[in-house]
């Protein structure tokens, strides 16, 4: 009765392509920078796959944070995942399973505290977010000097936590991220539709008797957890940089959800990835920061380039209207 | 600026003596005090307005992108072949171009519609920041910009970074050869070549000048060419550009009050008056980038932000003047300052986070204490309404039933709390306020309002639809 | 009075944002297959009286039921279109996936939409004119265009009884034919259909049930009974600004403002 509806639409399938061809361009960067004489030595490929595997958790949760308009709640919540290291720290000692935790129980709290700032007062989100991130911060800061017995928060510990230690990832925290990307994955795959429409229209979904105060709670448990997994990549700063810039990038590319999320996790592989060979390639290059550079870059490609949404497409556009009004 | 600073020394040695400027200064409690309470007066003008014009997390991002600024400028220096020092007006120049160029750059992605608002500001700043980072780490790898200053500032230090004025007794001396202080040594000139000792009778000797040259105050102190000691002043380095900054902030308050009150609450309307609101903005986001830098040396660059939005924002819950929130939030920041202080001291913590704590510490019993604005107060006001709006509910069912058809179902006492959705406990509660306050009646098992009931209810029906 | 035959009864409705009362002790009885429109000025409470029959705010007190069932039970006898402005259209989807996610309600948990949810996207598309813009991405649509996919999305939910929030405003004719042949249809077919509505004018002409409302319920009933000059009067208070001609004995004043 319908044939067109049978198969994928023509614009579609255009777009999967596109999202085919970028897939195996980054795959083909690693025969390439192997042939550009880079070595894959235990370290730089411990750092490579964590970074990309980083990439891949950043691109799943931040298509969705960044739909949701909470692009800058990641920053918040980076910032007030400082505590949480401390005092797991404190407590418990040098386990990073415990630090991780300790890191999701305060920035978790951190993002709570927004909600109920602005629900209270008369203050918008975005001031809510400063006071927090701010004083959760400078909490975590205070914790640290104490922890180092010095007024100064030492060269020892922030610098890592505040830039991301890429460097130092051994194979258990790839098993770790390797492990919450299969999590992640699973678990949007499995409420995909819930998901989405809860982005989309969340009325809508309530309306339709989803359980929606659990179904955000779960995907803002995923954001807190990728986040609190990246700082000690990307730290505490970049980190919303890396969560939503493959997002930012895909989106401009594509025209579903389902293309969207797929470009946003190979942009971010990509990103992640060759921030960690670029700054193995030239010494002084830090990993955390390349791996920012590159995802921005990437977004800077996409807004400039895209095809039916991209700054050069509307001028060019604007100039054919311009045209056809000039003849007609 | 070294001018300006010996200026500043001049006017204060009116009231005291070099002497005292020196301990004053000397003291790290004096110094760090005095630094946090101009960082907190400064920051706090600004944050007013960052926080009624709901820029705050722009303040966030500008805090971070002026050490791009910074570390460009940095780099032209070097680049030009002039010394880089951090105290160069250059330095600032490329701070406040790094903040304005955020924004630019955060409204340039915007205008293209293609992402939101908030997810270009979280592009941006991280780009940016990570590029600083990168420039410092590559090509300024031994310089002090390492990420805890940075980040969290070194106020407890800021005493011992400093710049020494000289008062008297300054002229460089100069040693010639005929000058009476002038030493003299006697050196061999032929006994390397040929080979013999100083003590032959073959050496021959020349007389020469062992410390001519030019020497300046403090090190002709040093090799006792004069008698008494220059005369030095020493002051804090972040003293001057925190207090300019805190000038500079204080003026364009109060120069452009009005101007920027009607552009924060109208910016259309003020636009309609000429008073070109864009560019009062982008004046805003010079000032913050500058502040910014001044700041960053003392307390870093994410806890300036604290200080930018926290008492701002504290303010905002305690008044609705505005002239009010520029008298409150700096006080509050300077309190905060002051106490952080002596919490550090006292537990051994890093100053800068101290003092954000008390920050904190201070919003945090605003928000719950604020007769207007806080928790307490608005759970009073909502108990009460509460209560009031229960027996409205109350009232006005009985209303709108007490002479239909159904009011036998819908009025009875025993089964009110159906019709009303509520448990049986609390309608009987509301039932016998009311029956006390004379506003309800029960006639046989029905409930009925009486007189005065009625009045209550049209009286509040009228305010209620007349919105 | 809990009868079966009314589609959506509601006694005692009273929801507050802050203890503010926006809708007071409502009472209101819809028959099943009238086509209902909720008229009353801006502030008035309409959207509100449907989101809280949702249970999409909360309400104070009271008690609504959906063909004498609660709303646990009742959920898919009932299509919701929001407005319009409620969702961001630069979500990065097509016209025949947001029709589809009417359906998800009843695929349940885990499954995923197929070629029957597919074609039943395609023909509620057809019905509000929008075929052919299945495969369109949602942000190339105009105004009245998004309205149809929401109404198209609400078509594909089966329902009995559809709650429509404000889906005139701000459309284009063609649009606003479309709504309406839609509405006939969907009366023809025995359904309920409980229109937020804002245009005077077009009271009599599209909906043979209406609701006065402002706060209170100030009337209910048939159209030709219920919507008169003293009624109106009462809902809007002194805010009227021109009634609709078929109301107004005088002459008609100034057109396009109805309400002040």
């Amino acid at each position: 009765m319908l044939p067109e509806m049978r198969q994928m639409l023509p614009e579609d399938r255009r777009v999967w392509r596109f999202i085919g061809v970028v897939a195996l361009l980054v795959a083909l960067g690693i025969p390439l920078s192997v042939a550009l004489g880079v070595q894959y030595d235990y370290t730089l490929t411990n750092v490579a796959l964590g970074g990309a595997l980083l990439g891949v958790l950043c691109g799943m949760t931040g298509t969705f944070a960044m739909l949701r308009g909470q692009s800058l709640l990641g920053d918040a919540l980076s910032h007030a995942a400082l505590p949480g290291v401390a005092l797991a720290f404190l407590l418990v000692g040098r386990e990073p399973f415990a630090l991780l935790v300790g890191a999701a129980a305060t920035g978790w709290l951190g993002a709570q505290l927004v909600g109920t700032l602005t629900n209270t007062t008369r203050l918008k989100q975005d001031a809510a977010m400063g006071i927090v991130l701010a004083s959760f911060f400078a909490i975590g800061v205070a914790l640290l000097s104490y922890i180092q017995g010095r007024a100064d928060a030492s060269q020892a510990g922030l610098d890592k936590f505040i830039f991301g230690q890429a460097a130092a990832i051994v194979q258990r925290d790839v098993l770790m991220l390797a492990a919450a990307c299969v999590l992640v994955g699973a678990t949007l795959f499995a409420f995909w539709k819930e998901f989405k429409l809860l982005t989309f229209d969340p009325d809508f979904a309530r309306a339709n008797g989803y359980p929606t105060r659990r179904l955000n709670l779960i995907l803002s448990s995923l954001i807190v957890a990728v986040i609190v997994l990246g700082l000690q990549l990307a730290g505490v700063i970049l980190m919303v940089g890396l969560l939503i810039a493959p997002a930012a990038a895909a989106r401009q590319w594509t025209r579903r959800l389902e293309q969207m999320i797929v470009l946003a996790v190979i942009l971010g592989a990509f990103a992640g990835g060759s921030g960690a060979v670029l700054s193995a390639v030239e010494r002084g290059l830090p990993t955390g920061p390349m791996m920012i550079v590159v995802a921005c870059s990437l977004v800077l490609v996409a807004l400039l380039f895209a095809p039916e949404r991209g700054v050069l497409w509307q001028l060019w556009q604007r100039r054919t209207a311009h045209q056809l009004t000039k003849e007609g | 600026m070294h001018g300006i600073e010996r200026l500043l020394i001049e006017f204060l040695l009116n009231f005291a003596t070099a002497e005292q400027i020196n301990i004053f200064f000397g003291d790290p409690r004096n110094t760090a005090l005095l630094i946090g309470a101009l960082v907190a007066f400064a920051t706090a003008l600004c944050g007013v307005f960052l926080v009624l014009r709901k820029m705050a997390m722009t303040a966030d991002a500008i805090s971070h992108t002026v050490l791009f600024g910074i570390v460009a400028a940095f780099l032209a220096m070097l680049w030009l072949g002039q010394e880089p020092s951090l105290s160069s007006p250059l330095l600032l120049l490329g701070a406040a171009a790094a903040g304005v160029g955020t924004v630019l750059l955060t409204e340039l992605i915007q205008r293209s519609n293609l992402v939101k608002g908030d997810t270009a500001l979280g592009l941006a700043f991280p780009f940016l920041f990570a590029l600083a980072v990168i420039l410092v780490t590559r090509y300024i790898p031994n310089v002090h910009l390492d990420a805890d200053s940075v980040m969290v500032g070194e106020i407890g230090v800021a005493w011992a970074n400093t710049n020494s004025h000289c008062l008297a007794n300054c002229e460089p001396v100069t040693i010639t050869a005929d000058d009476p202080r002038a030493t003299v040594a006697r050196t061999c000139v032929n006994c390397a070549a040929e080979g013999i000792s100083p003590r032959s009778p073959r050496a021959a000797f020349e007389e020469t000048c062992g410390n001519c040259g030019t020497f300046s105050a403090a090190e002709a102190w040093q090799r006792r060419l004069i008698s008494a000691p220059p005369q030095l002043v020493f002051v804090p380095r972040a003293l001057l550009p925190l207090g300019s900054v805190s000038l500079l902030n204080l003026l364009f308050v109060l120069f452009f009050y009005k101007e920027l009150k009607l552009a924060t609450f109208d910016a259309g309307l003020a636009a309609a008056f000429g008073f070109k609101p864009a560019l009062l903005s982008y004046a805003l986001m010079i000032l913050v980038s500058l502040t910014a830098v001044a700041a960053f040396d003392a307390v870093g660059s994410i806890l300036v932000v604290a200080f930018f939005i926290i008492p701002a924002a504290a303010a905002y819950l305690l008044t609705d003047r505005l002239w009010l929130m520029f008298v409150i939030a700096p006080l509050l920041g300077i309190f905060a300052a002051f106490t952080g202080y002596e919490v550090a001291r006292t537990w051994d913590i890093s100053i800068s986070a101290a003092m954000v704590i008390m920050l904190f510490a201070c919003f945090s019993l605003i928000w719950v204490l604020s007769p207007r604005y806080g928790l307490l107060a608005g759970l009073v006001r909502r108990w009460r309404q509460h209560r009031q709006f229960a027996e409205q509910l109350l009232l006005g069912h009985l209303y709108n039933h007490q002479r239909t058809a159904e009011a036998d179902a819908e009025c009875a006492r025993e089964t009110l709390h159906q019709h009303l959705n509520w448990s049986p406990r609390k309608t009987a509660h509301y039932l016998a306020r009311l029956q006390a306050g004379r506003l309800v009646q029960l006639e046989a098992a029905q409930v009925r309002l009486t007189l005065r009931g009625e009045a209550v209810v049209q009286a509040f029906r009228t305010e209620l639809l007349a919105h | 009075m809990t009868d079966q035959t009314y589609a959506l009864e509601i006694n005692d409705l009273t929801v507050a944002y802050q203890n503010k009362p926006v809708l007071w002790d409502i009472d209101l009885h819809v028959p099943s297959g009238v086509l209902m429109a909720i008229v009353g000025p801006n502030g008035a409470g309409k959207s509100t009286l449907i989101k809280a029959a949702l249970g999409l705010i909360p309400r104070a007190s009271g008690d609504v039921r959906f063909f004498g069932k609660p709303l646990r039970q009742a959920r898919r006898l009932i299509g919701y279109v929001p407005q319009r402005g409620s969702v961001d259209w630069d979500f990065p989807t097509t016209v025949q996936d947001v029709v589809m996610m009417g359906l998800y309600g009843r695929l349940g948990w885990l499954r995923r939409p197929g070629k029957a949810e597919r074609e039943a996207a395609f023909h509620a598309l057809d019905q509000v004119g929008m075929a052919n813009f299945a495969g369109r991405q949602i942000s190339q649509l105009s105004g009245g265009q998004q309205q149809r996919v929401f109404l198209a999305r609400a078509l594909v939910q089966a329902a009995d009884l559809y709650f429509m929030d404000e889906p005139f405003a701000a459309v284009d004719a063609v649009t606003e034919r479309a709504i309406v042949s839609l509405l006939h249809t969907l009366r023809e077919q025995g359904k309920t259909v409980i229109v937020v509505h804002h245009d005077l004018q077009t009271v009599t002409e599209y909906f043979d049930w209406v609701t006065l409302l402002n706060v209170e319920v100030i009337g209910s009933g048939a159209t030709a009974l219920t919507f008169t000059e003293e009624n109106v009067r009462r809902t809007y208070g002194g805010r009227i600004g021109a009634l609709p001609p078929a109301l107004n004995g005088s002459t008609p004043q100034r057109e396009g403002v109805y309400v002040a």
